[in-house]
C-alpha cells in the first residue's frame, strides 16, 4: 500500500519535472512568430485565398474551358451573358447532370443589344468532366511545362459555356480571368524582388558609409517621391516597351511580349524601392554601431560580409512585413497600367486590369453588360488578402502585439 | 518660424532640380522626336524640319537642351507643343485646374468623412458599428479605384431602373461622366459652379476612397492610445464632459498625423485622380498627359512633370509648415 503510494508520487515529480523542462525550453524566433501568427483568423484567411488563387492561376489552362484568345468570327459570341446552367429535367423535374441549352442570337428592337435566347429544340448539352480540345490547347504549369489539351469540363458544340460570360469579341470572360491571374499575380510578386533588391543594397550601402554616399542616394529617392509615381510609370512604361528607345537599342532588345513583361517588372520594381531603402538605411545606421556589427570590422570582415552578412538579417523580419504588404501595391499598379492599355503585350497574355478595360471600351453599355465587371472581383480579393497576411505578419512579429 | 520657411524652401531647390533632371533625362528615352514622324511625309520640306528642329534646340547636345529648357522654366515658359505649335502653358492649364478641382474636393471629403468615423470607432471600440467600419475601410483599401467607380456607375444605372419601375423617376443620381452638362454655356455662373460640383462629387469620392480608409484606421489607433493616456483620466476626474474631453483633448493631438500625412497624400490623390479621370471622361491631367505621349509631344509630357512635381513639393512644403504650426512640440531649429 505504502509502496504504491510512493511510487504514484515519485512520477508525479518526475512528471512535474518534465512539464517544467518542457516549458523551459526556449522556443526559437520562427516557432514564436508562426504560433503568433496561427492566432490570427482574418491573415490565415487572407493566406488561403491566395494560395488558391495562385494555384487556380498555375492550372489555369487547365481549368478554364476556352482558350485564353478563341473566339469564333461568325456566327459571333459578342457579350453573351453568363451561360444558365440548369440542375432539373425539363420533363421530369428531377434533379439530374447539370446541363446547358444552344443558344440563338438576335437583336433587341428598341435598345438594339445583341439578346441571346436559349434553344431547347437543339436538345440538352450535359456539361463534360475531363474533355480533350485541341483547339484550346495550353501548357501545363505556365511557359515551363509541356502541352496539353486536357480541360476540366467543357460542353459539346454548338452549345457554348461562357460561366462570367463574354466580352465584345466573344472570348470567354472565365477563361480570360484565370489565364489573367498568372500575369496579374505573377507581376507583383516579381517586381517586389526588383524592389527589394534595389532597396537592400541601396539602403545597405548608404547606411553603412554615411556621408555624401548616404547624401547622394537619400537626395535620390527624394528626387523619385518628388515625381508623382503614376506619371512616372506611365512615362516609363510607354517609354521604355518602345523597341527604339536607347536602352533597349543597346541591349540589342526586340521588346518581345516577354521582354515586354520584364521591363514592366523592373519599371514597378524601379518605383517602389524608394521607402524600402529609406527604412532599411536608418535601421543599418543603428545596426552597424551595435557590438557584434563592431566586432565583424574588428575581426577584418570585408565591407560587402558585414553589410550582407551581419547587418541587412537584422532588418530580416521588417523586410518580410513590407515585402508582404508592397505586393499588393504592385498588383494594383500592373492593373491600372494594363487598364490604360500600357501594360504587357495584349496579342499573346492577359491581365486582369486588360480585361477591365473591356467593360470601358467604346459603345459598350455597362448596364447591358455588368458581367464584364467580373475581373475585378479578383483584383479586389488579392489585394485585400495579401494586406490581410502582411498585417498578420507585421502583428506576429511584433513583441508588443504578443497573445 | 520665418528662418525655419526659408531653410525649408531652399531645401526644396536641390529637390526640384534633380525632379526636373530626372524627368529630362526620361524624356530622352524617347524614341527619335516628334520630327521624325513629320520626316516621313513627303510635303514637308526637309529644310523645314532642319529649322524646326533648330528652334527647339534638338540639334544641340542633351545638357544644352536641359540647360536652355530649364532657363525658359525660370522665366515660367514651358516651351511649345510640337504638335499643336502652341505654349505648353496654355495647352496644360485648363486640365491641371479640372485636376485640381477633383483632388481638393476629394480632401474636403477625405476629412469630412475619415475624421467622424474614426472618432466613432476608437469610442465606441469592439461594438459592432466598429466593426462595421473597420471591415469596409479594409475593402476601401483593397478596392482599385477606377474598378469602384464603374461599379458606382452600375449601382446607378440599377438604382434609375429601380425607381423608374417603381415612382417613374427616370433620372440618374448622380451623372456618370464628364465634368459638365450639356448645357453649360448657357447656365449662369452659380448654376456652373453648382453643376460642376454635381458632377465631381462621385469621382472626388472615388479618388478619397482608399484615403479615407487608410486614415480611418490611423485616427481610430491613434485616438485610443490618446484615450487611454493620463491626461484624459486627468480631465475627465476634473468633471469635464465625454464630447469635450473627445474633442478638445483626444482628438487635437491625435490628428497631428493627419496633418503630416496631407503632403504624403497627395501624388497619391494626383495619381489617383489619374485613372478615375480616364474612366469618368474628367479633362484633366492624366487623359492630355496620355495623349501628349502618343504623340512624343516631349515639353507637353515634361510641362505635366514638372507642374505636378512642382505642386508635389509645395503640398509637401505646407503640410510641414502646418504641421510646425498644429504640433508645438516641433522646433523650428
Amino acid at each position: 500500500m505504502a509502496d504504491t503510494n510512493q511510487s504514484s508520487s515519485v512520477q508525479t515529480i518526475a512528471r512535474q519535472a518534465r512539464d517544467q523542462s518542457e516549458s523551459r525550453q526556449s522556443k526559437s524566433q520562427s516557432q514564436i512568430v508562426w504560433e503568433q501568427f496561427r492566432k490570427h483568423t482574418a491573415a490565415l484567411i487572407g493566406g488561403g485565398i491566395l494560395i488558391v488563387m495562385y494555384l487556380t492561376a498555375l492550372f489555369g489552362g487547365f481549368l478554364s474551358p476556352y482558350g485564353m484568345n478563341e473566339y469564333q468570327r461568325s456566327p459571333s459570341f459578342g457579350f453573351h451573358p453568363p451561360t444558365q446552367i440548369h440542375w432539373r429535367d425539363p420533363q421530369t423535374g428531377n434533379f439530374t447532370r447539370p446541363f446547358v441549352y444552344a443558344v440563338t442570337s438576335s437583336r433587341d428592337p428598341v435598345t438594339f443589344q445583341k439578346v441571346y435566347t436559349e434553344d431547347p429544340s437543339q436538345g440538352a448539352f450535359a456539361i463534360q468532366f475531363f474533355v480533350r480540345r485541341p483547339e484550346a490547347s495550353y501548357n501545363i504549369l505556365g511557359p515551363f511545362g509541356w502541352p496539353s489539351s486536357l480541360h476540366l469540363f467543357g460542353v459539346e458544340e454548338p452549345a457554348r459555356i461562357f460561366l462570367w460570360g463574354t466580352n465584345n469579341l466573344g472570348k470567354d470572360v472565365f477563361s480570360r480571368v484565370l489565364y489573367g491571374g498568372r500575369v496579374s499575380l505573377m507581376i507583383g510578386v516579381l517586381a517586389v524582388w526588383v524592389a527589394l533588391i534595389l532597396g537592400l543594397a541601396i539602403g545597405g550601402i548608404a547606411g553603412f558609409y554615411g556621408g555624401w554616399v548616404d547624401d547622394f542616394f537619400m537626395r535620390l529617392v527624394e528626387v523619385i517621391d518628388a515625381i508623382p509615381f503614376l506619371f512616372l510609370l506611365i512615362v516609363l512604361a510607354t517609354l521604355l516597351k518602345d523597341p527604339r528607345n536607347p536602352i533597349a537599342q543597346a541591349f540589342g532588345l526586340q521588346m518581345t511580349s516577354a521582354q515586354v513583361f520584364l521591363m514592366i517588372v523592373i519599371v514597378l520594381g524601379f518605383i517602389g524601392w524608394g521607402g524600402l531603402a529609406r527604412t532599411i538605411r536608418s535601421m543599418v545606421l543603428s545596426l552597424r554601431e551595435q557590438e557584434y556589427a563592431q566586432a565583424a570590422k574588428a575581426l577584418g570582415a570585408s565591407v560587402p560580409r558585414v553589410i550582407f552578412r551581419h547587418l541587412l538579417p537584422g532588418t530580416a523580419s521588417f523586410v518580410i512585413v513590407s515585402l508582404t504588404l508592397l505586393i499588393p501595391g504592385f498588383i494594383l499598379l500592373e492593373t491600372a497600367l494594363s487598364f490604360i492599355g500600357l501594360g504587357p503585350s495584349e496579342l499573346d497574355s492577359a491581365s486582369w486590369g486588360m480585361l477591365l478595360r473591356d467593360a470601358t471600351n467604346k459603345g459598350i453599355a455597362l448596364q447591358f453588360s455588368p458581367w464584364l465587371l467580373i475581373p475585378g472581383i479578383p483584383i479586389f480579393a488579392a489585394i485585400l488578402s495579401w494586406n490581410l497576411l502582411g498585417d498578420g505578419l507585421r502583428d506576429a512579429f511584433d513583441p508588443k502585439k504578443r497573445r | 518660424m520665418f528662418s525655419y520657411i526659408l531653410r525649408r524652401f531652399f531645401h526644396l531647390i536641390p529637390t526640384f532640380i534633380g525632379a526636373t533632371l530626372l524627368a529630362f533625362l526620361i524624356s530622352q528615352l524617347v524614341p527619335g522626336d516628334f520630327f521624325t514622324t513629320m520626316a516621313m511625309n513627303p510635303d514637308v520640306r526637309p529644310e523645314t524640319i532642319e529649322r524646326l528642329r533648330d528652334s527647339f534646340r534638338l540639334n544641340e547636345p542633351v545638357p544644352v537642351q536641359y540647360v536652355f529648357w530649364m532657363g525658359n522654366l525660370l522665366q515660367g515658359d514651358l516651351g511649345l507643343s510640337f504638335d499643336s505649335n502652341q505654349p505648353v502653358v496654355n495647352l496644360i492649364r485648363r486640365p491641371i485646374r479640372n485636376s485640381m478641382i477633383l483632388v481638393v474636393l476629394s480632401i474636403v471629403l477625405l476629412w469630412a468623412i475619415a475624421i467622424p468615423l474614426g472618432v466613432y470607432s476608437a469610442v465606441r471600440q469592439y461594438t459592432l458599428g466598429d466593426q462595421v467600419v473597420s471591415t469596409i475601410s479594409y475593402f476601401g483599401l483593397a478596392i482599385p479605384n477606377f474598378f469602384f467607380l464603374l461599379v458606382l456607375i452600375l449601382m446607378l444605372f440599377y438604382l434609375r431602373s429601380f425607381t423608374s419601375d417603381a415612382f417613374g423617376w427616370n433620372k440618374l443620381l448622380f451623372p456618370v461622366a464628364k465634368m459638365t452638362s450639356t448645357n453649360f454655356e448657357s447656365l449662369n455662373a452659380w448654376r456652373q459652379f453648382w453643376d460642376i460640383a454635381w458632377h465631381a462629387v462621385l469621382p472626388a469620392f472615388v479618388v478619397a476612397t482608399s484615403g479615407i480608409a487608410g486614415f480611418t484606421r490611423i485616427l481610430r489607433g491613434q485616438m485610443l492610445e490618446f484615450l487611454g493616456s493620463d491626461f484624459i483620466r486627468t480631465a475627465r476626474a476634473k468633471g469635464l464632459g465625454q464630447r469635450s474631453v473627445t474633442y478638445k483633448h483626444a482628438l487635437r493631438p491625435a490628428i497631428i498625423p493627419f496633418v503630416a500625412g496631407i503632403g504624403s497624400l497627395l501624388p497619391g490623390l494626383i495619381g489617383g485622380a489619374g485613372l478615375v479621370e480616364i474612366v469618368y471622361a474628367w479633362p484633366g491631367i492624366t487623359p492630355v498627359l496620355l495623349a501628349s505621349i502618343g504623340r512624343q509631344d516631349i515639353y507637353v509630357v515634361l510641362g505635366f512633370l514638372v507642374i505636378s512635381t512642382l505642386l508635389l513639393i509645395v503640398g509637401n512644403l505646407i503640410s510641414d509648415l502646418l504641421l510646425a504650426v498644429v504640433d508645438p512640440r516641433i522646433r523650428y531649429n
